[in-house]
């Protein structure tokens, strides 16, 4: 698809009335691919639509919390239940070394990050299913569909982000500059969890297995970051594979800048980064050179 | 300047077999293969729309007229060909498709705009005057799901009528809302036509065709088969609605069935003579009956090219419990004065009995009516008048 410029003139609208008529654009459909073209194409056209993402991103929180009496509420509620059950199970019977952290806040430091990356993914994989008259009557860059239920997943993770500081002043963990940080940490875990949310969304409209297998691969995928055990504990002539899981490794780094006020391993970063921008690519153009025949599977 | 135009576009759908269960798939591995069932809703079609100018696209179902309605709104992608588009192109086609039920007006005139294309300041700027074409000032705040189907439908063709598209998609002639807006909407059309938009047009309404349109194209079974000016192109479509020979048979084979419908013909009462409104017309419905059956109702419908069931002929009415024997026959109704409009009427034919439907024949035939005694109206009402001293 590529656009151009053709200069126009006046005009009559019978609502809008006499007004100057906008530039138009030359759209060219040709079949889909997987190209860089396709990308750079998608991208641009996304760019357009940023403020479908931003309504949707908007009502899709307020849709949420409009029917229940918690609201709000719902956000934190998750996170802090899993932390006791977590902290029973694991500090008082499975005696987890938590890197000498009080267990509860070594936790929930975990467990933020783990449910954002979880329940984005959960939630946006039925999003092009569960509408299907908006696929089959409109168009508008499929994509957005994906990603509006990963920006609020992150508008959930920012809410419990304020229990998680509160918790850190209770546990009298100092804030540091190095918090800082934890914004291209969070960048790349988003970014990370779009890959995912938009290559298992395009694959769920084609085959509904995906639905399905979803809640046990989150489970076991939970096992294999380290949300409720340290990656010390991890033995060291695993941990780079370990490691080389971006929602393994930016977990760690999270709890090492948050709880410990260190910098993140920068190669550890680096490589997290690296992947999920390779990640992103070919997810990204999977999900756009299905995207033109996501209608007729419906 | 060309607004829109599509270079040997060809649309390929795939179907799925459903023959072979989704865990048969998973077992045999078969997904990974393509499916074998393959239609091609669209083959090479090439043509042109200049700016300002209006296309009608006609042809049976399945011709692929909404095919091309999908592609050029980019709901789905070509399998071959290219399409260019040049300007903003909006369809008046399933207006509210993109509401939120749980979401107020307000919040679905964002939603549904930006859906659109449209940026949240132009929104903002618009709202008023989307309300208000709406006519829905009170229920704004009011969750749409509250809302009736009227002004569901009124609220989405208002935001679409202020995204102020270079290029109309419309889809049969507008059935929205009560008959106030409806011509509320008509108007907004001609007049948006009048100041120069494009719009292509798909329609069974070949009177809108003639009506609304500069230049109408044909499609038979994905293909172009003729481009011109409406009048020429929607008398060579009746022409070979005309000719339709084979009917689409619906249901079992006919060995498996207690009847069939055989032939149907329709004549006027001199055999040189075209079937006219106002005069007598016959028609001759021939039948097969595999066993004796009881209470067996013979029927004919007519529709309009829309689609809308016109008239009903039935032998229900004056005997409710016919008796048939085994064997072939023919039933021949005689209607002394022919009540409906001059134009073309598709016809489906039925046997029926003890209530159960034994053959139904869908779009098997055509009933062409000339003019006869010329009257204004739906319909010639047959009367006869004197002068009262």
């Amino acid at each position: 698809m590529k656009q151009s410029i053709v200069p126009d003139s006046r005009r009559e609208h019978p609502i809008l009335g006499s007004r100057l008529a906008l530039p138009r654009k030359i759209t060219v459909i040709r079949p889909p691919g997987f190209s860089f073209g396709m990308i750079v194409a998608g991208l641009i056209t996304l760019f357009g639509y940023q403020d479908l993402l931003y309504t949707l991103t908007i009502f899709r929180i307020s849709i949420r919390y409009k029917q229940s009496i918690l609201g709000w509420i719902w956000a934190v509620l998750q996170p802090l239940a899993l932390m006791t059950i977590y902290t029973l199970i694991f500090f008082r019977v499975a005696r987890v070394p938590s890197e000498g952290a009080p267990y509860p806040l070594f936790v929930f430091s975990g467990l933020l990050p783990w449910i954002f990356f979880s329940s984005a993914v959960s939630n946006s994989i039925n999003g092009l299913i569960n509408y299907p008259a908006l696929l089959t009557k409109m168009y508008f860059p499929r994509e957005i569909i994906p990603l509006s239920y990963v920006l609020a997943a992150l508008v959930d993770f920012a809410i419990a982000c304020v229990i998680l500081s509160g918790l850190m002043a209770y546990y009298r963990v100092p804030p540091n500059w190095n918090d800082l940080y934890l914004f291209p940490i969070v960048t790349i875990l988003g970014a990370f969890t779009s890959a995912v949310a938009l290559f298992l969304s395009s694959i769920q409209v084609r085959f509904r297995d995906v639905g399905v297998a979803l809640p046990l691969l989150l489970q076991v995928g939970m096992f294999a970051a380290p949300v409720v055990y340290s990656t010390t504990s991890v033995p060291l002539k695993f941990r780079q594979l370990f490691l080389l899981n971006p929602v393994a490794s930016l977990i760690d780094s999270f709890r090492r800048v948050l709880l410990h006020g260190l910098t993140p391993d920068f190669a550890i970063l680096f490589t997290a980064g690296l992947v999920t921008l390779c990640c992103l690519a070919v997810s990204y153009g999977y999900f756009k050179a299905t995207e033109g025949n996501m209608a007729d599977m419906l | 300047m060309v607004d829109i135009s599509l270079n040997h576009v060809s649309k390929r759908y795939l179907i799925d077999d459903s023959s072979r269960s989704p865990s048969r798939r998973w077992h045999t591995f078969d997904f990974l293969r393509k499916p074998e069932k393959v239609k091609w809703a669209l083959r090479d079609v090439s043509f042109e729309v200049e700016e300002g100018e209006s296309l009608g696209i006609i042809g049976n179902n399945g011709a692929g007229k909404s095919t091309i309605l999908k592609l050029l709104s980019r709901i789905t992608a070509p399998t071959s060909g290219e399409i260019r588009i040049r300007g903003r192109l909006a369809g008046l086609v399933e207006v509210s498709s993109g509401f939120h039920p749980e979401l107020t007006g307000r919040e679905n005139i964002f939603l549904n705009g930006s859906m659109l294309g449209m940026t949240r300041s132009e929104i903002t700027g618009k709202i008023e005057s989307i309300i208000e074409f709406a006519g829905i000032r009170e229920y704004i705040d009011v969750p749409v799901k509250h809302y009736s189907s009227g002004m569901y439908v009124r609220l989405g063709f208002s935001i679409a009528a202020h995204l102020d598209p270079d290029i109309l998609l419309l889809d049969e002639v507008l059935a929205v809302g009560d008959l106030a807006f409806q011509a509320k909407c008509l108007d907004l059309i001609s007049q948006l036509r009048k100041s120069g938009r494009t719009m292509i047009l798909i329609s069974h309404d070949l009177a809108a065709i003639q009506k609304l349109c500069d230049h109408a194209m044909l499609l038979q079974r994905g293909q172009v088969l003729m481009s011109g000016s409406p009048a020429d192109v929607i008398e060579h479509y009746e022409r070979i609605a005309m000719s339709v020979e084979e009917p689409i048979y619906v249901g079992a084979g006919a060995d498996a069935k207690l009847a069939e419908c055989q032939n149907l013909a329709f004549t006027s009462e001199d055999s040189d003579q075209s079937v006219r409104t106002g005069y007598p017309m016959i028609a001759r419905f021939g039948f097969r009956a595999h066993e004796i059956l009881d209470d067996v109702v013979f029927n004919i419908l007519f529709y309009w090219p829309s689609g809308y069931l016109c008239a009903q002929l039935t032998t229900s009415l004056s005997d409710p419990h016919l008796r048939i024997g085994r064997g072939s026959g023919i039933v021949e109704f005689h209607c002394p004065v022919l009540e409906v409009q001059p134009g073309l009427y598709r016809v489906d034919v039925a046997i029926e009995s003890n209530g159960v439907s034994i053959d139904s024949q869908r779009r098997c035939s055509v009933l062409r009516v000339h003019p006869g005694k010329s009257v204004l109206g739906d319909f010639y009402m047959d009367t006869v008048w004197r002068m009262l001293p």
